[in-house]
Protein backbone atom coordinates (compact mmCIF):
# COMPACT_ATOMS: atom_id res chain seq x y z
CA UNK A 1 0.00 0.00 0.00
CA UNK A 2 1.17 3.33 -0.91
CA UNK A 3 1.66 6.29 1.67
CA UNK A 4 -0.74 8.85 1.43
CA UNK A 5 1.38 11.96 0.52
CA UNK A 6 -0.96 14.29 2.31
CA UNK A 7 0.06 13.80 5.73
CA UNK A 8 2.90 15.76 6.15
CA UNK A 9 4.97 15.14 9.46
CA UNK A 10 6.17 17.29 11.34
CA UNK A 11 8.01 18.35 14.53
CA UNK A 12 5.79 19.85 16.99
CA UNK A 13 7.54 19.84 20.55
CA UNK A 14 11.01 19.68 21.23
CA UNK A 15 13.07 17.95 24.40
CA UNK A 16 17.18 17.83 25.30
CA UNK A 17 19.00 17.27 28.28
CA UNK A 18 22.47 18.20 26.62
CA UNK A 19 25.59 18.75 28.58
CA UNK A 20 25.28 22.42 27.18
CA UNK A 21 21.49 22.47 29.27
CA UNK A 22 19.05 20.76 30.38
CA UNK A 23 15.97 22.28 28.72
CA UNK A 24 15.68 23.01 25.48
CA UNK A 25 15.76 26.82 26.25
CA UNK A 26 19.23 26.47 28.40
CA UNK A 27 20.52 24.23 25.22
CA UNK A 28 19.79 26.63 22.52
CA UNK A 29 21.08 29.47 24.12
CA UNK A 30 24.67 27.61 24.99
CA UNK A 31 24.51 26.49 21.42
CA UNK A 32 23.75 29.93 19.80
CA UNK A 33 26.41 31.69 21.73
CA UNK A 34 28.76 29.03 20.83
CA UNK A 35 29.51 28.39 24.14
CA UNK A 36 31.64 24.66 24.78
CA UNK A 37 31.34 22.60 27.63
CA UNK A 38 33.98 19.77 26.85
CA UNK A 39 36.04 19.52 30.24
CA UNK A 40 37.73 16.33 31.83
CA UNK A 41 36.01 13.33 32.44
CA UNK A 42 34.90 13.74 36.15
CA UNK A 43 32.91 10.08 35.92
CA UNK A 44 33.87 7.95 38.53
CA UNK A 45 36.03 5.01 37.78
CA UNK A 46 37.15 6.63 34.48
CA UNK A 47 40.02 8.97 35.95
CA UNK A 48 42.93 6.39 34.53
CA UNK A 49 41.24 5.70 31.50
CA UNK A 50 43.49 7.58 28.20
CA UNK A 51 40.08 9.30 27.46
CA UNK A 52 40.11 12.27 28.96
CA UNK A 53 37.93 15.08 27.74
CA UNK A 54 34.06 14.41 26.95
CA UNK A 55 30.87 16.37 26.88
CA UNK A 56 29.09 14.93 30.49
CA UNK A 57 25.75 16.24 31.25
CA UNK A 58 26.17 17.41 34.96
CA UNK A 59 22.83 20.02 35.75
CA UNK A 60 20.40 16.97 35.89
CA UNK A 61 18.26 15.78 38.46
CA UNK A 62 16.73 12.51 37.55
CA UNK A 63 14.98 12.48 40.44
CA UNK A 64 12.97 16.01 40.11
CA UNK A 65 11.27 14.43 37.04
CA UNK A 66 11.00 10.85 36.70
CA UNK A 67 9.48 8.06 39.49
CA UNK A 68 11.72 6.63 41.83
CA UNK A 69 10.31 2.85 40.47
CA UNK A 70 11.33 3.91 36.90
CA UNK A 71 14.85 5.27 38.15
CA UNK A 72 15.60 1.93 39.60
CA UNK A 73 14.62 0.26 36.68
CA UNK A 74 16.37 1.57 33.95
CA UNK A 75 20.00 3.18 33.42
CA UNK A 76 21.05 6.89 33.04
CA UNK A 77 20.28 6.68 29.11
CA UNK A 78 16.44 5.77 29.62
CA UNK A 79 16.45 7.94 32.71
CA UNK A 80 17.76 11.55 29.74
CA UNK A 81 15.21 9.85 27.45
CA UNK A 82 12.39 9.82 29.57
CA UNK A 83 12.86 13.65 31.08
CA UNK A 84 13.45 14.54 27.57
CA UNK A 85 10.05 12.69 26.32
CA UNK A 86 8.28 14.46 28.99
CA UNK A 87 10.11 18.12 27.81
CA UNK A 88 9.12 17.04 24.48
CA UNK A 89 5.51 16.75 24.90
CA UNK A 90 4.83 19.07 27.39
CA UNK A 91 6.81 21.73 24.55
CA UNK A 92 3.94 20.48 21.74
CA UNK A 93 0.93 20.97 24.65
CA UNK A 94 0.25 17.12 25.00
CA UNK A 95 -0.15 16.65 28.75
CA UNK A 96 -0.92 13.73 30.45
CA UNK A 97 -4.64 14.51 30.24
CA UNK A 98 -4.89 14.57 26.36
CA UNK A 99 -3.33 11.11 25.82
CA UNK A 100 -5.58 8.42 28.31
CA UNK A 101 -8.25 8.92 25.34
CA UNK A 102 -6.67 7.81 22.23
CA UNK A 103 -3.68 5.69 23.40
CA UNK A 104 -2.97 3.96 20.54
CA UNK A 105 -2.56 7.21 18.50
CA UNK A 106 1.09 7.64 20.24
CA UNK A 107 3.97 5.67 19.49
CA UNK A 108 7.50 5.71 20.67
CA UNK A 109 10.88 5.40 18.59
CA UNK A 110 14.73 5.53 19.66
CA UNK A 111 17.93 5.03 18.85
CA UNK A 112 20.67 3.58 20.62
CA UNK A 113 23.92 2.44 20.04
CA UNK A 114 26.01 2.82 23.73
CA UNK A 115 22.99 1.34 25.41
CA UNK A 116 22.81 0.95 29.30
CA UNK A 117 26.27 0.27 30.11
CA UNK A 118 26.53 1.58 33.61
CA UNK A 119 23.36 -0.28 35.09
CA UNK A 120 24.77 -3.44 33.13
CA UNK A 121 28.29 -2.82 34.37
CA UNK A 122 27.13 -2.60 38.08
CA UNK A 123 25.40 -6.08 37.66
CA UNK A 124 27.71 -7.96 36.17
CA UNK A 125 29.90 -7.12 38.95
CA UNK A 126 27.69 -8.38 41.28
CA UNK A 127 27.00 -11.56 39.37
CA UNK A 128 31.58 -11.96 39.24
CA UNK A 129 32.11 -10.77 42.88
CA UNK A 130 28.89 -12.41 44.57
CA UNK A 131 27.37 -14.53 42.11
CA UNK A 132 23.80 -14.59 39.93
CA UNK A 133 21.86 -14.96 42.74
CA UNK A 134 22.58 -11.38 43.19
CA UNK A 135 22.11 -9.92 40.00
CA UNK A 136 18.81 -8.03 40.11
CA UNK A 137 15.91 -9.00 37.21
CA UNK A 138 15.50 -5.91 36.11
CA UNK A 139 19.58 -6.17 34.67
CA UNK A 140 17.02 -8.16 32.18
CA UNK A 141 15.65 -5.33 30.19
CA UNK A 142 18.09 -2.27 31.67
CA UNK A 143 21.31 -2.49 29.70
CA UNK A 144 19.44 -2.89 26.94
CA UNK A 145 19.70 -0.85 23.53
CA UNK A 146 16.27 -0.98 23.03
CA UNK A 147 15.12 0.00 27.12
CA UNK A 148 13.93 3.72 26.26
CA UNK A 149 11.39 3.02 24.00
CA UNK A 150 9.91 0.50 26.02
CA UNK A 151 10.02 2.41 29.22
CA UNK A 152 8.87 5.99 27.82
CA UNK A 153 5.75 4.20 26.34
CA UNK A 154 5.20 1.99 29.53
CA UNK A 155 5.49 5.43 31.72
CA UNK A 156 3.23 7.21 29.43
CA UNK A 157 0.92 4.46 28.42
CA UNK A 158 1.61 5.13 24.55
CA UNK A 159 0.17 2.21 22.89
CA UNK A 160 0.65 3.06 19.48
CA UNK A 161 3.25 1.68 16.91
CA UNK A 162 6.74 1.53 19.31
CA UNK A 163 10.25 1.06 17.64
CA UNK A 164 13.95 1.10 18.34
CA UNK A 165 16.51 1.65 15.31
CA UNK A 166 19.94 -0.22 15.21
CA UNK A 167 21.71 1.63 12.57
CA UNK A 168 24.56 3.09 14.18
CA UNK A 169 25.16 6.87 14.80
CA UNK A 170 23.21 7.91 11.92
CA UNK A 171 20.14 5.88 13.64
CA UNK A 172 19.49 9.08 15.64
CA UNK A 173 18.03 10.41 11.82
CA UNK A 174 16.80 7.12 10.88
CA UNK A 175 14.20 7.29 14.02
CA UNK A 176 13.18 10.64 13.00
CA UNK A 177 12.66 8.98 9.47
CA UNK A 178 11.43 6.17 10.84
CA UNK A 179 8.68 8.71 13.14
CA UNK A 180 7.62 10.55 9.89
CA UNK A 181 6.67 7.30 7.66
CA UNK A 182 4.90 6.10 10.66
CA UNK A 183 2.50 9.19 11.14
CA UNK A 184 2.33 9.21 7.07
CA UNK A 185 1.01 5.67 7.69
CA UNK A 186 -1.72 6.64 10.12
CA UNK A 187 -0.23 7.20 13.59
CA UNK A 188 -0.95 10.85 15.07
CA UNK A 189 2.52 11.44 17.25
CA UNK A 190 5.28 9.92 17.49
CA UNK A 191 7.63 10.64 19.99
CA UNK A 192 11.15 9.92 18.71
CA UNK A 193 14.97 10.37 19.34
CA UNK A 194 17.46 9.40 20.95
CA UNK A 195 19.63 9.71 24.17
CA UNK A 196 22.69 8.00 25.27
CA UNK A 197 25.04 7.93 28.25
CA UNK A 198 28.71 6.23 26.72
CA UNK A 199 30.29 8.12 30.13
CA UNK A 200 31.03 5.60 32.68
CA UNK A 201 33.75 3.02 33.26
CA UNK A 202 33.04 -0.07 31.08
CA UNK A 203 31.03 1.91 28.20
CA UNK A 204 34.18 4.20 27.96
CA UNK A 205 36.70 1.01 27.83
CA UNK A 206 34.31 -0.55 25.12
CA UNK A 207 35.17 2.90 23.24
CA UNK A 208 39.22 2.97 23.21
CA UNK A 209 39.44 0.64 20.51
CA UNK A 210 38.04 3.01 18.46
CA UNK A 211 40.83 4.65 16.63
CA UNK A 212 38.71 7.73 15.65
CA UNK A 213 38.63 8.58 19.27
CA UNK A 214 40.17 11.71 20.58
CA UNK A 215 43.30 11.34 23.08
CA UNK A 216 43.84 14.48 23.25
CA UNK A 217 43.60 16.29 27.14
CA UNK A 218 43.22 19.62 26.27
CA UNK A 219 39.77 20.38 25.76
CA UNK A 220 39.57 23.54 23.64
CA UNK A 221 41.73 21.02 21.60
CA UNK A 222 40.50 17.77 22.16
CA UNK A 223 37.63 18.02 19.01
CA UNK A 224 38.45 20.43 16.22
CA UNK A 225 36.83 18.83 12.85
CA UNK A 226 37.72 20.69 9.45
CA UNK A 227 40.72 22.11 11.04
CA UNK A 228 44.52 21.31 10.48
CA UNK A 229 44.40 20.28 14.39
CA UNK A 230 41.32 17.49 13.43
CA UNK A 231 42.59 14.83 16.29
CA UNK A 232 39.50 12.71 16.41
CA UNK A 233 35.68 12.92 17.70
CA UNK A 234 35.17 13.80 22.07
CA UNK A 235 32.05 11.29 22.75
CA UNK A 236 29.08 13.52 24.57
CA UNK A 237 25.77 12.41 26.59
CA UNK A 238 22.39 13.22 27.12
CA UNK A 239 20.59 13.87 23.60
CA UNK A 240 16.91 15.40 22.46
CA UNK A 241 13.48 13.56 21.96
CA UNK A 242 11.00 15.14 19.29
CA UNK A 243 7.27 15.08 18.76
CA UNK A 244 7.02 13.94 15.61
CA UNK A 245 3.33 14.92 14.52
CA UNK A 246 0.63 14.55 11.60
CA UNK A 247 0.37 18.50 10.26
CA UNK A 248 -3.18 18.03 10.38
CA UNK A 249 -3.25 16.54 13.58
CA UNK A 250 -1.23 19.07 14.89
CA UNK A 251 -3.50 21.99 12.96
CA UNK A 252 -6.61 20.76 14.24
CA UNK A 253 -5.50 20.88 18.42
CA UNK A 254 -4.22 24.38 17.43
CA UNK A 255 -0.52 23.36 17.95
CA UNK A 256 2.60 24.85 16.22
CA UNK A 257 4.47 23.56 13.63
CA UNK A 258 7.89 23.70 14.65
CA UNK A 259 8.93 22.26 11.17
CA UNK A 260 8.43 19.45 8.63
CA UNK A 261 10.12 16.57 8.37
CA UNK A 262 10.78 16.86 4.23
CA UNK A 263 13.23 14.34 3.44
CA UNK A 264 15.15 11.67 4.46
CA UNK A 265 18.30 8.52 2.99
CA UNK A 266 20.23 6.22 4.04
CA UNK A 267 23.19 4.58 3.18
CA UNK A 268 25.94 2.12 4.03
CA UNK A 269 29.69 2.00 3.34
CA UNK A 270 30.97 -0.27 5.88
CA UNK A 271 32.98 0.55 9.10
CA UNK A 272 35.60 3.20 9.26
CA UNK A 273 36.10 3.66 5.59
CA UNK A 274 35.97 7.46 5.55
CA UNK A 275 36.84 7.53 2.16
CA UNK A 276 33.76 5.76 0.96
CA UNK A 277 31.71 8.09 3.33
CA UNK A 278 31.90 10.56 0.33
CA UNK A 279 29.91 8.47 -2.07
CA UNK A 280 27.32 7.15 0.62
CA UNK A 281 26.72 10.40 2.27
CA UNK A 282 26.10 12.05 -0.98
CA UNK A 283 23.66 9.68 -2.17
CA UNK A 284 22.07 9.76 1.49
CA UNK A 285 21.86 13.76 1.37
CA UNK A 286 20.72 13.22 -3.11
CA UNK A 287 17.99 10.44 -1.94
CA UNK A 288 16.83 12.98 0.90
CA UNK A 289 16.53 16.07 -0.86
CA UNK A 290 14.67 13.99 -3.88
CA UNK A 291 12.19 12.84 -1.21
CA UNK A 292 11.75 16.42 -0.11
CA UNK A 293 11.46 17.58 -3.16
CA UNK A 294 14.49 20.14 -2.99
CA UNK A 295 16.81 21.74 -4.84
CA UNK A 296 20.52 21.94 -3.61
CA UNK A 297 19.88 25.77 -3.82
CA UNK A 298 17.15 25.57 -1.66
CA UNK A 299 19.40 24.83 1.58
CA UNK A 300 19.92 27.46 3.45
CA UNK A 301 22.43 25.56 6.30
CA UNK A 302 24.06 22.30 6.61
CA UNK A 303 24.14 21.02 10.67
CA UNK A 304 27.56 18.78 9.54
CA UNK A 305 28.80 15.38 11.05
CA UNK A 306 31.78 16.82 11.61
CA UNK A 307 33.55 13.58 12.77
CA UNK A 308 37.05 15.83 13.61
CA UNK A 309 39.17 12.74 11.37
CA UNK A 310 40.77 14.15 8.28
CA UNK A 311 40.22 11.56 6.19
CA UNK A 312 36.74 11.81 7.42
CA UNK A 313 35.84 15.17 7.03
CA UNK A 314 37.78 15.77 3.60
CA UNK A 315 35.09 13.07 2.66
CA UNK A 316 31.99 14.92 4.19
CA UNK A 317 33.42 18.05 2.34
CA UNK A 318 33.39 16.02 -0.79
CA UNK A 319 30.27 14.68 -0.45
CA UNK A 320 28.37 18.05 0.05
CA UNK A 321 30.43 18.88 -3.24
CA UNK A 322 28.59 15.88 -5.10
CA UNK A 323 25.61 16.13 -3.63
CA UNK A 324 25.29 19.89 -3.71
CA UNK A 325 27.13 21.13 -6.94
CA UNK A 326 28.45 24.86 -6.44
CA UNK A 327 25.92 25.77 -3.49
CA UNK A 328 28.26 23.94 -1.28
CA UNK A 329 31.02 25.87 -0.90
CA UNK A 330 28.43 28.97 -0.29
CA UNK A 331 25.77 26.87 2.03
CA UNK A 332 26.48 27.90 5.72
CA UNK A 333 27.73 24.83 7.53
CA UNK A 334 28.02 24.25 11.32
CA UNK A 335 28.52 21.72 13.59
CA UNK A 336 27.72 22.45 17.34
CA UNK A 337 28.60 19.17 18.86
CA UNK A 338 32.19 20.86 18.87
CA UNK A 339 31.18 22.43 21.87
CA UNK A 340 29.31 19.64 23.27
CA UNK A 341 30.91 16.32 22.40
CA UNK A 342 28.81 13.49 19.93
CA UNK A 343 26.53 11.75 21.96
CA UNK A 344 26.57 8.55 19.08
CA UNK A 345 22.82 8.40 18.35
CA UNK A 346 21.49 11.11 20.09
CA UNK A 347 24.21 13.61 18.58
CA UNK A 348 22.28 13.95 14.86
CA UNK A 349 18.93 14.44 16.78
CA UNK A 350 19.97 17.23 19.35
CA UNK A 351 21.60 18.85 15.67
CA UNK A 352 18.05 18.22 14.22
CA UNK A 353 16.92 19.92 17.01
CA UNK A 354 19.68 23.05 16.68
CA UNK A 355 18.23 22.99 13.48
CA UNK A 356 14.70 23.71 14.05
CA UNK A 357 15.64 26.16 16.91
CA UNK A 358 18.14 27.88 14.26
CA UNK A 359 15.26 27.78 11.85
CA UNK A 360 12.91 29.67 14.46
CA UNK A 361 15.17 32.23 15.65
CA UNK A 362 16.89 33.11 12.36
CA UNK A 363 19.82 32.82 13.80
CA UNK A 364 22.91 29.89 12.67
CA UNK A 365 24.95 28.89 15.38
CA UNK A 366 28.54 28.32 15.85
CA UNK A 367 30.93 25.64 15.75
CA UNK A 368 32.95 25.96 19.30
CA UNK A 369 37.07 25.56 19.00
CA UNK A 370 37.33 25.67 15.59
CA UNK A 371 38.85 28.80 13.56
CA UNK A 372 41.00 27.70 11.09
CA UNK A 373 39.08 25.56 8.18
CA UNK A 374 41.35 23.65 5.75
CA UNK A 375 38.25 23.02 3.74
CA UNK A 376 36.29 24.72 0.87
CA UNK A 377 33.10 25.15 2.84
CA UNK A 378 31.61 28.33 4.91
CA UNK A 379 31.58 26.57 8.11
CA UNK A 380 30.15 28.97 10.74
CA UNK A 381 32.51 29.73 13.23
CA UNK A 382 33.15 32.50 16.29
CA UNK A 383 29.99 33.38 16.88
CA UNK A 384 25.89 32.71 15.30
CA UNK A 385 25.77 34.38 11.96
CA UNK A 386 21.80 35.70 11.24
CA UNK A 387 20.17 34.19 8.35
CA UNK A 388 16.72 33.17 7.54
CA UNK A 389 17.14 29.42 6.64
CA UNK A 390 13.91 28.08 5.46
CA UNK A 391 15.43 24.22 4.44
CA UNK A 392 17.86 22.44 7.00
CA UNK A 393 20.21 19.27 5.57
CA UNK A 394 21.52 17.36 8.91
CA UNK A 395 23.79 15.05 8.07
CA UNK A 396 25.34 11.95 10.25
CA UNK A 397 27.41 9.02 9.59
CA UNK A 398 28.48 6.19 12.05
CA UNK A 399 31.87 4.70 13.24
CA UNK A 400 30.44 1.39 11.81
CA UNK A 401 29.44 2.63 8.07
CA UNK A 402 25.77 4.21 8.25
CA UNK A 403 25.32 7.56 6.62
CA UNK A 404 22.24 9.45 6.30
CA UNK A 405 20.80 12.65 5.66
CA UNK A 406 17.50 14.66 6.91
CA UNK A 407 16.04 17.94 5.30
CA UNK A 408 14.09 19.75 7.43
CA UNK A 409 11.33 22.49 6.20
CA UNK A 410 10.74 25.41 8.55
CA UNK A 411 7.12 25.64 9.74
CA UNK A 412 4.97 28.09 10.70
CA UNK A 413 5.38 28.71 14.26
CA UNK A 414 8.73 31.55 13.27
CA UNK B 1 13.30 -19.32 60.74
CA UNK B 2 12.35 -15.44 61.44
CA UNK B 3 8.85 -14.43 59.83
CA UNK B 4 8.76 -12.05 57.45
CA UNK B 5 7.60 -8.91 58.64
CA UNK B 6 5.92 -5.95 56.27
CA UNK B 7 8.31 -3.79 57.61
CA UNK B 8 11.08 -6.04 55.73
CA UNK B 9 8.48 -6.44 53.02
CA UNK B 10 8.08 -2.90 52.63
CA UNK B 11 11.78 -2.23 52.82
CA UNK B 12 12.42 -4.68 49.97
CA UNK B 13 9.70 -3.18 47.87
CA UNK B 14 11.77 0.34 48.49
CA UNK B 15 14.77 -1.04 47.33
CA UNK B 16 14.22 -4.13 44.59
CA UNK B 17 11.22 -1.72 43.11
CA UNK B 18 11.75 1.95 43.84
CA UNK B 19 7.92 2.00 45.93
CA UNK B 20 7.70 3.74 48.59
CA UNK B 21 4.67 1.98 51.00
CA UNK B 22 4.32 2.14 54.42
CA UNK B 23 4.42 -1.17 56.85
CA UNK B 24 1.16 0.84 57.87
CA UNK B 25 -0.25 0.57 54.70
CA UNK B 26 0.49 -2.34 54.44
CA UNK B 27 -0.96 -3.89 57.57
CA UNK B 28 -4.39 -1.99 56.91
CA UNK B 29 -4.57 -2.60 53.02
CA UNK B 30 -2.83 -5.93 52.31
CA UNK B 31 -5.21 -6.53 49.69
CA UNK B 32 -3.84 -4.01 47.33
CA UNK B 33 -2.09 -5.27 44.21
CA UNK B 34 1.32 -5.10 44.01
CA UNK B 35 0.11 -3.76 40.24
CA UNK B 36 -1.69 -0.77 42.02
CA UNK B 37 1.62 -0.50 44.79
CA UNK B 38 3.73 -0.11 41.29
CA UNK B 39 5.64 -3.36 41.58
CA UNK B 40 5.93 -5.26 38.52
CA UNK B 41 6.76 -8.73 37.88
CA UNK B 42 10.29 -7.93 37.52
CA UNK B 43 10.10 -5.64 40.96
CA UNK B 44 8.62 -9.12 42.93
CA UNK B 45 11.24 -11.34 40.87
CA UNK B 46 13.71 -9.00 42.93
CA UNK B 47 12.23 -9.02 46.26
CA UNK B 48 11.95 -12.74 46.14
CA UNK B 49 16.07 -12.61 45.01
CA UNK B 50 16.75 -10.52 48.26
CA UNK B 51 14.47 -12.77 50.50
CA UNK B 52 16.74 -15.68 49.65
CA UNK B 53 20.10 -14.15 49.65
CA UNK B 54 18.91 -12.53 52.99
CA UNK B 55 17.08 -15.84 54.42
CA UNK B 56 19.56 -18.07 53.04
CA UNK B 57 16.49 -20.23 51.47
CA UNK B 58 14.82 -20.78 48.35
CA UNK B 59 11.27 -19.22 47.91
CA UNK B 60 8.32 -21.19 46.66
CA UNK B 61 8.05 -20.45 42.37
CA UNK B 62 4.78 -19.54 43.40
CA UNK B 63 6.37 -16.37 45.31
CA UNK B 64 7.11 -14.36 42.35
CA UNK B 65 3.43 -15.03 40.63
CA UNK B 66 1.57 -13.29 44.18
CA UNK B 67 -0.95 -10.50 43.00
CA UNK B 68 -0.92 -8.77 46.57
CA UNK B 69 1.22 -8.26 49.81
CA UNK B 70 -0.97 -10.90 51.56
CA UNK B 71 -0.93 -13.72 49.31
CA UNK B 72 2.70 -13.10 49.42
CA UNK B 73 3.15 -12.80 53.04
CA UNK B 74 1.03 -15.82 53.82
CA UNK B 75 3.01 -18.04 50.96
CA UNK B 76 6.61 -16.87 52.27
CA UNK B 77 6.04 -16.97 56.09
CA UNK B 78 4.59 -20.52 55.55
CA UNK B 79 7.45 -21.61 53.75
CA UNK B 80 9.74 -20.56 56.01
CA UNK B 81 7.89 -21.99 59.03
CA UNK B 82 8.23 -25.56 57.18
CA UNK B 83 11.76 -24.78 56.93
CA UNK B 84 12.18 -24.15 60.71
Amino acid sequence: MSEPKDRHAAVTGIGVVAPNGTSTDTFWKATQEGLSVLDRVTREGCEHLPLKVAGEVRAFDPAATIEERFLVQTDRFTHYAMAAADFALEDARLGQASIPDAPYSIGVVTAAGSGGGEFGQRELQQLWGKGSRFVGPYQSIAWFYAASTGQVSIRRGFKGPCSVVASDEAGGLDALAHAARAVRRGTDVIVAGSTEAPLAPYSMVCQLGYAELSREPDPTRAYRPFTQGACGFVPGEGGAMLVVESADAARERGADIRALVAGHGATFTGASRWTESREGLAHAIGQALSEAGCAPEEIDVVFADALGVPEADRAEALALADALGEHATRVPVTAPKTGIGRGYCAAPVLDTAAAVLAMEHGLIPPTPNVFDVCHDLDLVTGSARAAEPRTALVLSRGLMGSNSALVLRRGNAG
Amino acid sequence: MPQITVEELAALMKKAAGVTVSPQQLMEKPETGFDVLGVDSLGLLGIVGELENTHGTPMPVDAERCKTPQQFLNLVNTTLMAGA
